[in-house]
């Protein structure tokens, strides 16, 4: 986000100020509700959507900062080379199509009391509602790892840009070199990613440059899936990959030039991917959404902020109880958000809100595994549901993990045509 | 028509004191809650884009009772039964009424013409046509509609039936006999043959 705090309180001040000289910035037709979505990933993208879906007579906006998205979830397939950046390339002319006004523009500042947003592009658009899906950011929890440094070392956990320069380091890269995967501490975005694409870079290695390593520097003890992924690198890259837990000096502290540096160590592998630690998206932060954690605490029943009203924060950035940070758990966090907004605005009750998440990695083209879950609220907490869910068999059949992948391959294609189709 | 009349109707008894005029969800939230996550594997409204079944217009009770052999262990899956443990009776209903009023697609996928053509032999041969038709829609309800299905799907799901080692429902015990005789290479074929099928 390229603004900063005290920019954001000047341009909030003067929309107040505007506000209360009795100027709407811009009037909201009678009977029609106004909503407006930030961030066009796989929560805001949904939201809109099915915002649209509930409330027909609506007007939605959707305000996105780039032209295209790209999808985080089959990002490692690029690093992979089974799949192209292309074709995890998205753009927004499905969601046009569908009636709602899309906004490719920065915001820049969020009036809550107005219950307006401004933009880079001097747009400012009022809301009785606003849904706001900012993803993640990162915070500063290694030393060093900021402006070149980021391309050097690419984090390649927004996908894009940053995931071709990873994959172009891996291309680049001399048979017989070492692939360094700073793994981050928890909570962050898709927790089984960077095991997934430890196994989806050592699948590309194998393949052309097989006396090369892929080592996991990180920052926690143990991690998602985990003994479903060791089964997997034990069984497609023997001696390939490495884990190096924190307790055995795995904490990257510090980058410089070339090298990373723990504790105890100082390492030069020929590629370095960085994940950092991560909190709410810089806008969240910006707003007022986030509390100390650096996430945003919400009513989980209906993903309404519980720091500002009539501001709804879904995906990554939401302290969703149980549920993980995923794509997936936030398409569904976006229509939990999209009904509850539509029982306010219709003046009836909401059901009681159901979540489901299901997360596949892939650990070769024929080998998929899977985590899913099936959530409700219980006490005003997202909780799963006892006995539900849960991960793949351990030790399953070459059929059955073939199945598995069929079935990845086949949920990209439905979530992705749900967002964007 | 259906349910945008009853949604009028809804919006109609809930007062006019409503800011966004009308509520489409109103016609059914409660299976929209349940219903609409279940995009993310099975695509909109049921009617999935990969090889994940498509679940759009099958029979409302198929849905019902197979949602609940996936819960209670009596189907086996490499997902779906982790997932069916999460809902109650209620919500099995809601869903299964939210798909079953949902149309079939009218999906196409490419088959191999030579598998489909022997496949539609084994149909009529096997006697499969007796319960599932002609060219894979059957009447009764408790059959589930074969034509135009995934064909992966439909493979897996046939090997899973055939194999004495994984949960079958007693309502499809038939299917482990009936599959019993056939070679991996007629099952694809039978896959063929209802992929092909609209």
């Amino acid at each position: 986000m390229a603004f900063n705090r005290r920019e954001f309180v000047k341009l909030t001040g003067a929309a107040a100020g505007l506000a209360t000289l009795g100027l709407p910035l811009v009037a909201s037709a009678k009977g029609s509700a106004s909503i407006v979505v930030i961030g066009g990933g796989y929560g805001g993208a949904t939201a809109a959507k099915y915002c649209r879906q509930y409330m027909p007579d609506a007007k939605i906006t959707l305000i996105e900062k780039d032209k295209y998205y790209y999808s985080c979830p089959f990002s490692n397939e690029v690093l992979g080379g089974d799949k192209t950046i292309e074709e995890i390339r998205f753009g927004y002319d499905g969601i046009a199509a569908r009636g709602i006004d899309v906004v490719i523009d920065e915001v820049t500042g969020v009036d809550p009391a107005a219950k307006s947003v401004s933009t880079k592009g001097g747009q400012k658009v009022s809301y009785d509602y606003l849904v706001v899906s900012p993803g993640v950011s990162f915070k500063g929890n290694i030393e060093g790892y900021e402006g070149e440094q980021m391309n050097k070392m690419p984090h390649a956990w927004k996908a894009g840009e940053q995931t071709t320069l990873l994959r172009n380091q891996l291309e680049a890269m001399a048979d017989g070199g070492v692939v360094m995967i700073v793994a981050p501490p928890n909570p962050f975005r898709c927790p089984p990613g960077p095991y997934e694409r430890a196994a989806q870079i050592a699948h590309y290695l194998k393949h052309h440059k097989p006396a090369s390593k892929v080592i996991i520097m990180d920052a926690k003890d143990k991690f998602s899936k985990q003994g479903l992924f060791m089964e997997g690198y034990n069984k497609h890259y023997e001696g390939m990959i490495e884990w190096r837990s924190a307790a055995n000096d795995g904490k990257v502290n510090a980058v410089k030039g070339n090298k990373l540096i723990t504790e105890f160590e100082e390492h030069e592998p020929a590629v370095a991917n960085i994940i950092p630690a991560q909190q709410a998206g810089a806008l969240a932060g910006a707003i007022g959404l986030t509390n100390e954690s650096g996430w945003c605490p919400v009513d989980q029943r209906t993903f309404e902020s519980s720091i500002i009203k009539d501001v709804y924060v879904i995906g990554d950035a939401c302290i969703a109880g149980a549920m993980p940070k995923s794509g997936y758990a936030a398409n569904s966090q976006g229509k939990v958000a999209a009904a509850a907004i539509a029982a306010k605005v219709g003046g009836y009750e909401m059901p009681d809100p159901s979540y489901v998440n299901t997360c596949y990695s892939l650990i070769t083209p024929e080998h998929g595994i899977s985590v899913a879950g099936v959530y409700r609220l219980e006490d005003g907490k997202i909780a799963g549901v006892k006995g539900a869910g849960g991960l793949s068999p351990a030790g399953a059949s070459d059929a059955t993990r073939q199945v598995e992948a069929m079935y990845a391959r086949s949920w990209y294609a439905n979530i992705t045509a749900d967002l964007f189709g | 028509m259906r349910q945008k009349l009853s949604s009028i109707l809804a919006a109609g008894l809930l007062g006019g004191a409503m800011l966004g005029g009308t509520i489409n969800a109103s016609a059914d939230p409660a299976g929209a809650m349940v219903g609409n996550p279940c995009a993310g594997c099975h695509g909109i409204d049921g009617a999935s884009q990969g090889q994940a079944p498509v679940i759009a217009g099958l029979n409302t009770m198929y849905l019902d009772m197979t949602m609940k052999a996936y819960r209670d262990g009596q189907r086996y899956a490499t997902i779906m039964d982790r997932i069916a443990k999460g809902y109650t009776d209620e919500q099995i209903a809601a869903m299964s009424k939210f798909f079953g009023d949902k149309s079939w697609p009218a999906n196409t996928q490419s088959v191999d013409a030579d598998a489909a053509a022997k496949g539609q032999k084994l149909h009529m041969s096997t006697g499969c046509v007796g319960c599932h038709g002609q060219t894979g829609v059957a009447m009764m309800p408790n059959v589930p509609r074969l034509a135009g299905q995934y064909a992966g799907f439909l493979n897996q799901q046939m090997l899973d039936y055939k194999d004495a080692g994984k949960a079958i429902p007693p309502t499809a015990m038939v299917m482990r006999s009936m599959l019993s005789g056939l070679s991996d290479e007629d099952i694809a074929a039978l896959a063929a043959f209802y992929a092909s099928q609209k």
